[in-house]
């Protein structure tokens, strides 16, 4: 545990070695959610329109919500593993006495933490800046709730984006492509970070909830804004046998890399 | 600029082209994967304005082929910008490895090389479609031959507009060693003109049309083509644009005045 | 003779940020960055002729390739006076950079997933050069530097050695008046350094063309240039004979004899310093003027089988020469 303890103390440091990176990364993640929030902010002509089910209020408590979701879900630095395997670094984290995972997972959570906690501070001065209604959850449940689906949401992130890491395993050229294509384009449309799901029609939506994907931002959003229990129970039962069977896979592909990396001899 | 000096540049720019195009076909997978990549983005970005604007009926005083048309053209100089100015995206490596100077001391404009160097082959196959969906969007709001000149005067000019902007991020590039994340915001700040700017409150909508121009790029060519915009507006956009270039231009010769040269 | 070159009282400041260590460190250097001015070029002063080969040496960040890189119009300098071959460098024209070439060791101008010849054509129309100059120049290069068989080759799969050489046709491929090399030699191995040198060496002599070259590795220099300019802390401390520096900062010469017979060590000490004594070899320092009485001393005293007069290694003289402080 101490050793896990120290990489978490010692990422923390890293993120501020590259402190430029860091504060274009979080100016960035500001700007979409504002985008976001202005574009609605303008579709809504009045109080009492309701555009996809959502009032004026609940759309830009998504958006607020999407700032602090986004940045404990998908703010992480094992998206790094996928090089590492690429140009044969993995060896020299093989070699230590460390768990892959445990050491990839503390170095996201350190990230996380770091987000978190920056991004909490750009919340506070954008409510202060744009005083937008928003929508306040008052039953503890839910909030309850809402705190269990992001924790479930981290954690099948961390299944993502470890498969997609995986892919230079096999084809170490494609080491940046694979994770584009995961990652940037299908998790960020298909997880509601760019609008939220409801903007589908209906059948798409059902479609959609068999796969992991909302339950990143969308799921753990729509159950603070207040969904109804049996969504919410139904959205429990896929999200964790989706993170079950992600960690499963995922060990799977990991074990099967590894063979093919030592094979190689990178 | 003089013939014979023209000519010396497009020589050099179809040579950068063909080799950028080569080099792309050597990593085959990953053009494909960034093809399918940007084929699905545009999907769900212009999927989702569909459905926004069927289901709200337009924005406000713009019916919903206005509302598309906005939209798509958006796309459409968003691609050409990516088409033409896709090597800025490299420029990072070039100033960290300290190869920009191979670059500096060749008798071509570097600034030329940097901007123009490597078009993007993915953006040549995008095109075309998006290309269609304008020209059929376009045509179902019935412009005048008048009204289509000024839109293909002011797309122009929205060209103009994002290579001085390109250069800016270059130049910014130059003194902080930052680009990626500078040309990302851009892209993302411009990505509010896939609506007309003017359904934006204040102060936001005067922000996007004096400070970081997105209304005069993306907004205002879609008016023109639906003849709501004068022929000053179009007089003082191209002004606006020129002028806009110019800075850049100036900008830039004062970056490289700072640039220390990496690794030395 | 025509002065190539023409560098007076050349100034160049650097400001640099200073990064602190630890968390709170970097958390308040984001907010109050501690900035230093390190003044790279203190007053440089030189005049190199056309054709002139001539080695600039110096320690790390002494201000060598900060020169190097005003000289071909990279940096803007201060204050000073710049002028090759009758051109001011920071004003880029193309008249000049048609006339110089640049070349700097692990530095890439090709383009990396292409075959080397896509590059060179690329070169080609850059400085636009005529097909039958091109033709000539291209067939000489790869003769002398014997890389006929990489011009199809993507420069990706190029050995390090193997690139250097490409990179040399391609910057050389212009016929470049002016030649400026910056540490050319750094990370090929041996067999590839001198074959390096040879070309070099070659390409001065037949061209004509003025070379500025700045190297660690003291090989270059000793095989390459005749004069040489020492820089150390942004000024230049030496100019002139590479010899020269030699008989200055080094008074003794080496004595190097293989004794028939052991000799005990203190027969040989009373002739002079011992560096080295392990039979049957021994190395022996000698002051300059008496050396050829030393060298008949140990002939008649020893059964000596060989005797060989050296100077020292340049290596020693250069640290000699930054060990003492007052030049």
């Amino acid at each position: 545990m101490q050793k896990y303890i120290s990489i978490f103390r010692i990422s923390l440091q890293q993120e501020f070695i590259y402190r430029l990176n860091f504060i274009m990364w979080r100016v960035r993640n500001i700007i979409q959610i504002l985008i976001f929030f202005f574009l609605w902010d303008s579709v809504f002509r009045d109080h009492h329109q309701i555009i996809f089910g959502y009032s004026k209020e609940k759309i830009l408590t998504y958006a607020f919500l999407l700032l602090f979701v986004r940045a404990f879900v998908m703010s992480s630095r094992s998206n790094d593993a996928a090089g590492q395997i690429a140009n044969g670094d993995l060896s020299n984290l093989l070699l230590k006495p460390l768990n892959f995972f445990k050491y990839w997972l503390t170095r996201d959570l350190a990230s996380k933490f770091l987000n978190l906690i920056f991004s909490s501070f750009e919340i506070a001065i954008l409510f202060f800046l744009l005083r937008p209604d928003i929508f306040i959850q008052f039953n503890l449940l839910n909030w309850l709730y809402f705190v269990l689906a992001t924790l479930i949401a981290i954690f099948i992130f961390f299944n993502i984006l470890m498969l997609t890491n995986f892919v230079p395993f096999w084809a170490p050229e494609t080491a940046w492509g694979a994770q584009f294509l995961i990652i940037v384009i299908i998790t960020e449309f298909l997880s509601g970070a760019f609008f939220p799901l409801d903007v589908f029609p209906e059948v798409v939506f059902d479609i959609l909830k068999f796969t992991p994907f909302p339950y990143l931002i969308y799921v753990p959003i729509k159950i603070y804004l207040g969904a109804d229990i049996s969504f919410i129970i139904q959205s429990f039962a896929i999200s964790v046998f989706w993170s079950i069977a992600l960690w499963k896979i995922t060990n799977l592909v990991y074990q099967k890399g590894l063979k093919v990396y030592e094979g190689v001899g990178r | 600029m003089n013939k014979r000096k023209l000519k010396f540049y497009i020589k050099i720019w179809s040579i950068m082209a063909r080799n950028s195009f080569l080099s792309w076909l050597n990593k085959r997978s990953t053009l494909l994967i960034f093809i399918t990549g940007k084929l699905i983005r545009y999907a769900f970005s212009f999927g989702f304005l569909y459905f926004l604007v069927k289901n709200t009926n337009g924005f406000g005083v713009f019916n919903a082929n206005q509302a598309l048309f906005f939209a798509i053209t958006f796309l459409f100089i968003d691609t050409l910008g990516q088409l033409f100015f896709r090597n800025v995206y490299t420029f990072r490596q070039l100033v960290v490895s300290g190869d920009l100077d191979m670059v500096l001391v060749k008798p071509v404009n570097p600034l030329f090389r940097v901007l123009l160097g490597g078009p993007d082959v993915m953006d040549l196959i995008t095109l075309p479609p998006i290309l269609f969906v304008v020209i059929y969007i376009g045509s179902l709001l019935e412009p005048s031959i008048l009204h289509t000149i000024f839109y293909i005067l002011l797309v122009l000019n929205s060209l103009i507009i994002s290579a001085s902007i390109h250069i800016f991020v270059l130049a910014i590039g130059i003194i902080t060693l930052e680009i990626d994340h500078t040309i990302m915001i851009f892209r993302d700040i411009s990505s509010m003109g896939r609506i007309p700017i003017d359904l934006y409150k204040e102060p936001l909508k005067s922000l996007l049309i004096f400070g970081i121009p997105v209304g005069v790029m993306m907004t205002i060519p879609a008016k023109a083509m639906m003849g709501i915009i004068s022929f000053w507006g179009v007089f003082f956009s191209i002004v606006f644009g020129i002028s806009l270039f110019y800075l850049s231009l100036q900008f830039w010769n004062f970056a490289l005045k700072k640039y220390t040269s990496a690794s030395s | 003779m025509d002065k190539a070159i023409v560098v007076d009282k050349l100034v160049k400041n650097f400001v640099v940020t200073e990064k602190e260590a630890g968390f709170v460190g970097a958390l308040s250097s984001i907010f109050h960055p501690v900035k230093k001015t390190v003044e790279a070029l203190k007053n440089i002063t030189f005049t190199i002729q056309k054709g002139e080969l001539v080695g600039f040496i110096g320690p790390n960040g002494a201000g060598k390739t900060t020169t190097m890189k005003v000289l071909s119009g990279l940096i803007h300098p201060d204050s000073g006076f710049v002028s090759v071959m009758g051109h001011d460098p920071w004003k880029k024209s193309g008249k000049y950079l048609k006339n110089i070439s640049l070349i700097m060791g692990q530095k890439n101008q090709l383009w990396w997933d292409l075959p080397v010849i896509d590059s060179l054509e690329f070169n080609k129309a850059v400085y636009q050069i005529k097909d039958s100059d091109y033709e000539k120049n291209l067939s000489s290069l790869v003769e002398i530097l014997k890389i006929g068989n990489l011009l199809k080759t993507p420069v990706r799969k190029l050995s390090l050695g193997q690139r250097m050489k490409v990179e040399l046709v391609a910057a050389l491929i212009h016929n470049p008046q002016v030649l400026f090399l910056d540490e050319p030699t750094v990370g090929l191995d041996l067999v590839a350094q001198q074959a390096l040198r040879d070309f070099i060496f070659e390409y001065n002599r037949k061209n004509e063309s003025t070379v500025l070259l700045t190297s660690h590795n003291m090989a270059d220099l000793a095989d390459l240039s005749r004069r040489v300019i020492v820089i150390n802390e942004g000024n230049i401390v030496y100019d002139g004979l590479l010899e020269k520096l030699t008989k200055k900062y080094a008074p003794n010469k080496i004595i190097k004899v293989l004794f028939e017979k052991e000799v005990s060590l203190e027969d040989l000490q009373k002739i002079g310093n011992i560096d080295k004594y392990n039979y049957p070899e021994a190395v022996i320092s000698v002051p300059r003027s008496t050396i050829s009485y030393v060298a008949s001393e140990l002939l008649q005293n020893f059964d000596v089988i060989d005797i060989d007069i050296e100077e020292p290694p340049i290596e020693d003289v250069i640290r000699q020469v930054f060990e003492t402080k007052d030049f």
